[in-house]
């Protein structure tokens, strides 16, 4: 009998500490998404998902995020004519239901707690030099109600645990923005780069294109060689991603140009922190425990992993090739998820690592240059 | 007790009510009506069990109709723009997480009616004649309301009678008022019918005897009494017929203008009429007769990628040779010797940092080729300079990324400039006479909200872009008919059709009828695509015939279609359009003479070849990307088995058969 209650209290205990991890991740040069299924021990593509409406043409899945109730996956669509397309598709089929226009370049998203509407950065990566825009859509018709103006090539963005505070930066101006969910509006700006630069910034910051008349311009007779358009703000930090801290108020953001990470401080609203990198940091997670930071060092195709409390990087975790991209940490803050892009026509990858242990623990390969990555769920 | 009962079940019924947990948004749950103009302050609040309101709670608001009612986003404030029925959303986050959300309908009422607006008639209108009624309702808000119905009555009917579809009928000479009226407003003009002095039709035909397809022109000369022709005067033209065949119907088509051309070879019977003057000529549109046998030739398969644009040319040294680029894959391009198009040969390669190699180009003298890059992994993208002198060992000779870091789809080479299309947005032109330096010199862009560009092709001095919802932009980059240069190009004629699908344009001038046409092709995919990315892709879309012989008013004259199939990238030789048709592999037709109608119906598709391959990188899925003659042999590529070579078979002469007898 002992036996018996032995071997049932083992297997009951199997059960309970078995758990599978899934992860959606994009293929930025495949028009695909992969559902990435984790055991444990070993990481494989569940479902591939054929995304977008050209064969012959790469519309580029880029962002991609989980509603909070699990029940949807949004994704945007980078490349369109001109505009790029938000879609979204049933966690439980795979398959759309709902899509809508937004601006040029769509990018990072995530849906708010507090509003359950969708805040979406226009990357304009390819655009002129000029302020871009956050879309705010409703899910639930997939309508946009309202775009935001914040900063030239918007791109990391990530929503605060209460849902009430959007944050993004502005890749080549150098800025953080904070938008409230509710009132829909720039509440806050940030220059990250420590100084306010001189040059073309500060003129474009009055400018509203949206209000001239490009249709008196006569652009093929402008001589663009004496514009300056070297002169040009560009940032020195670069931005690329920007995370808030589950509980300590703080914002995290991915200094790709400065290889740092400089933490901000959201009651006083200023840089309290620069953390030193691997080269070229790209995005960021932070585990829902708030104790460990991963960010990936996209030029040195590793993954830093950070203990946030002793603000130390513990390891560099090489990535399994080339150019890494994205990062997402499980709910019960074991593993950390990269997606690696590789080059020409290698596969992407997905790395799994073990974050107690700094190690990679598993990987998976996908279609091209794998992209934006999110946790879905653990069962 | 029962009185606060009343009060709760009356207040439930006056508001609509949203349950989060314990908490409820309370918002008018009867539609709210407003005026155009009229701004009102919408009403939401948040109240607990006991109906008390909860304060500290933030609303916002937001319209799933802006462009038709605004509402300030959190204030609630909504002004009424445009007449219909609409909904606002209200959300009010909760504390912890989690929102309360409710709708708040809102009719908007439509203005009164303010004018009917009549389209000009003519001062005279002969009697025997219809006249269709052009008819524009607009209300207070200056909106056009097409859903109000209109009447419209004739002072005298004995004079003008009004028929359906907003159709007047001059009976008989006279005056008559005509009033149309619609929402208590009328408009009325006054018609002046007189009697028709035509009595005869006098009609010509320029032949009697043609083909189908061939456009059949009338000269209609109207005649008084005396004898004496009647200028401008309004001659309705019709046609009817028979068929040869027995099992196909007549059919054709007949311009405004007296045109005809017939899809069915058959004889019919054309007609030109004003009032009660008639005439009628007979004329016979016979077989074409112009299929000829294709045959397959050779290949160079590529079947562990997808096969993407192609370009031959006649090398330094004499011999022809083929390059290819490569589509989601390795950032290849491929080079062949097609000497010998039965042997097509792999005879050297270049990788560079691309997933997609799109296009393919190679300059006028075979020295250096051009290959655009889409999928770098630095998104460094732009194009790469290759020396093609020996193709049998290429060289890269410089890599160019300025401005086009957002991807190069298309390119163009064209006396020693690349016209470089960046960020499917603009294209740039590119000096490349120092190839190892290239330097930008210019840039078109157009102006429109949303423009978009796929496509740009540089002949005789002119760039044919193709800009999708802007249809193509015709730019002088040298010709010097508008003054344009390739560092200052000018756009001097355009034209854009309903779709929105112009993918590529090819010109066409043809000498003997001295119509300049450019030919617009479209891309569609309406059927999707396969979940799993395996099965064959299925394309839509047809190539637009465009006559631009008057630059300033270009028209739409014929077309060109596969049913079930779409257009890709074609060319134009010697009166013959070779056009790949994706699913349906390569169309070869007959463009000779003037262009009008549906060209696939009037048999004017001269041969077909499809490129099945079970080996295919996706099996026996035929998607053909391009087409291109060259020396007598028809080279295409296609997506999913790589290079082909074809031929046509010689013309037979029709007397060829009894010759041989």
């Amino acid at each position: 009998m002992k036996r018996i209650l032995l071997v049932c209290f083992v297997l009951i205990g199997e059960l309970v500490a078995a758990q599978n991890y899934y992860v959606y991740v994009t293929a930025e040069s495949e028009d695909e998404v992969s559902l990435i299924k984790f055991d444990g021990k070993e990481a494989t593509i569940e479902e591939t998902i054929t995304v977008g409406v050209w064969p012959a043409e790469i519309e580029g899945p880029h962002g991609i995020n989980v509603s909070p109730d699990g029940k949807y996956w949004y994704l945007s669509l980078a490349h369109g004519n001109p505009y790029g397309t938000l879609y979204k598709y049933s966690t439980e089929t795979n398959e759309v239901v709902g899509k809508v226009e937004l601006g040029l370049f769509p990018a990072s998203l995530q849906v708010s707690e507090a509003t359950g509407l969708l805040y979406c950065v226009n990357f304009d990566l390819h655009g002129d030099m000029v302020p871009s825009t956050v879309s705010v859509v409703d899910p639930e018709d997939m309508i946009e109600i309202q775009r935001i103006e914040t900063g030239v090539m918007p791109h990391g963005s990530r929503i605060s645990p209460d849902g009430l505070f959007h944050y993004s930066v502005g890749m080549m101006s150098g800025e953080l923005f904070e938008i409230n969910t509710t009132r829909l509006k720039v509440s806050r700006v940030l220059q990250l780069d420590g100084k306010k630069e001189e040059s073309a910034k500060a003129t474009m910051a009055g400018m509203d294109h949206s209000q001239m008349d490009h249709s008196q311009m006569e652009h093929g007779k402008m001589d663009h060689s004496k514009m300056g358009h070297d002169q040009m703000y560009h940032s020195t930090v670069k931005p690329t991603w920007v995370i808030p801290h589950p509980t300590n108020n703080k914002v995290y953001v991915a200094g790709n140009g400065s290889d740092e990470i400089l933490e901000v401080d959201l009651d006083k609203w200023e840089i309290t922190n620069r953390m030193p990198t691997g080269k070229a940091p790209y995005n960021v997670d932070i585990s829902p425990d708030g104790r460990y930071m991963l960010a990936t060092y996209k030029a040195s195709a590793e993954t830093g992993v950070w203990d946030l409390k002793k603000g130390d990087e513990l390891a560099r975790v090489k990535n399994s090739r080339k150019v890494s991209h994205g990062v997402t940490i499980s709910s019960d803050s074991k593993y950390a998820f990269v997606s690696v892009e590789g080059i020409g026509g290698e596969p992407g990858t997905v790395d799994v690592i073990d974050i107690k242990k700094a190690t990679k623990v598993a990987s998976v390969d996908m279609g091209k240059q794998a992209g934006g990555i999110i946790f879905w769920k653990q069962e | 007790m029962k009185t606060i009962r009343f009060l709760l079940l009356l207040l439930c019924l006056c508001w609509g009510v949203v349950n989060a947990q314990e908490l409820k948004l309370k918002v008018s749950e009867k539609p709210i009506t407003m005026k155009i103009g009229q701004s009102v302050q919408l009403d939401a609040v948040v109240v607990d069990d006991q109906v008390n309101r909860v304060e500290d709670r933030e609303y916002l608001f937001f319209s799933r109709d802006r462009r038709a009612l605004s509402v300030i986003d959190t204030t609630g404030l909504a002004t009424a723009i445009k007449h219909g029925e609409y909904s606002i959303v209200v959300i009010s986050p909760n504390k912890d997480k989690g929102r309360l959300r409710a709708d708040i309908q809102v009719i908007i009422e439509p203005e009164a009616i303010a004018k009917v607006e009549i389209d000009e008639v003519p001062g005279e209108i002969y009697a025997g004649v219809t006249i269709p009624l052009s008819v524009k309702v607009i209300d207070e808000a200056n909106f056009e309301r097409p859903e109000v119905d209109v009447n419209i009555s004739s002072s005298n009917t004995k004079v003008v009678s009004v028929a359906p579809f907003k159709k007047l009928i001059a009976n008989s000479a006279g005056n008559s008022t005509i009033t149309v009226e619609a929402g208590g407003v009328a408009t009325k003009i006054d018609l002046k019918i007189v009697e028709n002095p035509i009595v005869k039709i006098e009609l010509v035909p320029d032949m009697t005897e043609g083909r189908s397809g061939d456009v059949f022109t009338l000269e209609a000369r109207a005649l008084d009494k005396k004898g004496k022709v009647i200028e401008n005067a309004p001659i309705n033209y019709s046609f009817t017929g028979e068929s040869y065949d027995v099992s196909a119907a007549p059919s054709g088509l007949m311009t405004l203008e007296g045109k005809f051309v017939a899809d069915e070879p058959g004889l019919y019977v054309l007609h030109a009429t004003c009032g009660s003057a008639a005439a009628s000529v007979t004329v016979s549109a016979n077989e074409r007769n112009i299929t000829r046998k294709i045959d397959l030739i050779g290949r160079g398969s590529i079947n562990t990628k997808h096969t993407s644009d192609l370009w031959i040319w006649e090398g330094v040294d004499g011999k022809d040779y083929a390059v290819t680029g490569t589509w989601g894959a390795d950032g290849k391009a491929y080079f062949w010797d097609v000497s010998d198009p039965a042997s097509i040969t792999l005879i050297d390669s270049v990788q560079v940092d691309a997933r997609t190699v799109n296009d393919v180009k190679i300059s006028e003298d075979g020295k250096i080729c051009v290959i655009s890059r889409e999928g770098a992994s630095n998104r460094k993208n732009g194009l790469v300079i290759i020396d093609v002198t020996n193709p049998r060992d290429v060289a890269i000779i410089s890599e160019f990324s300025q401005n086009l870091t957002g991807g190069v789809h298309n390119v163009f080479i064209y006396k020693n400039h690349v016209y470089a299309l960046s960020a499917g947005r603009k294209y740039y032109s590119v000096n490349i006479e120092d190839p190892a330096n290239p330097k930008i010199v210019g840039e078109f862009e157009l102006d429109t909200p949303g423009h978009a560009i796929h496509d740009v092709w540089v002949e005789d001095g002119i760039a044919y872009s193709s800009n999708w919802d802007d249809g193509v932009q015709l730019v002088d980059v040298g010709n010097g008919i508008a003054g344009g240069s390739p560092s200052n190009p000018v756009q001097f004629a355009s034209y854009a059709y309903p779709s929105g699908s112009n993918h590529a344009a090819f010109p066409y001038r043809d000498e003997k009828t001295g119509k300049f046409y450019v030919i617009l092709g479209d891309e569609e995919f309406p059927y999707g695509l396969d979940p799993g990315g395996k099965k064959p892709s299925r394309a839509a879309g047809f190539l637009h015939i465009i006559d631009f012989t008057d630059l300033k008013n270009p028209k739409e004259v014929a077309w060109f279609q596969v049913p079930f199939a779409g257009s890709h990238n074609f060319w134009i030789e010697d009166d013959i359009l070779y056009a790949a048709f994706y699913n349906a592999g390569v169309r070869v037709i007959d463009i000779s003479g003037e262009l009008l109608g549906d060209l696939n119906r009037q048999g004017r598709e001269i041969a077909w070849i499809v490129p099945e391959d079970p080996d295919g990188y996706v099996p026996n899925a035929p998607f053909t990307w391009g087409a291109q003659p060259h020396k007598g042999h028809i080279f295409y590529s296609d997506w999913n088995s790589g290079l082909w070579s074809a031929k046509l078979r010689p013309v037979v002469p029709e007397n060829a058969a009894v010759e041989s007898r």
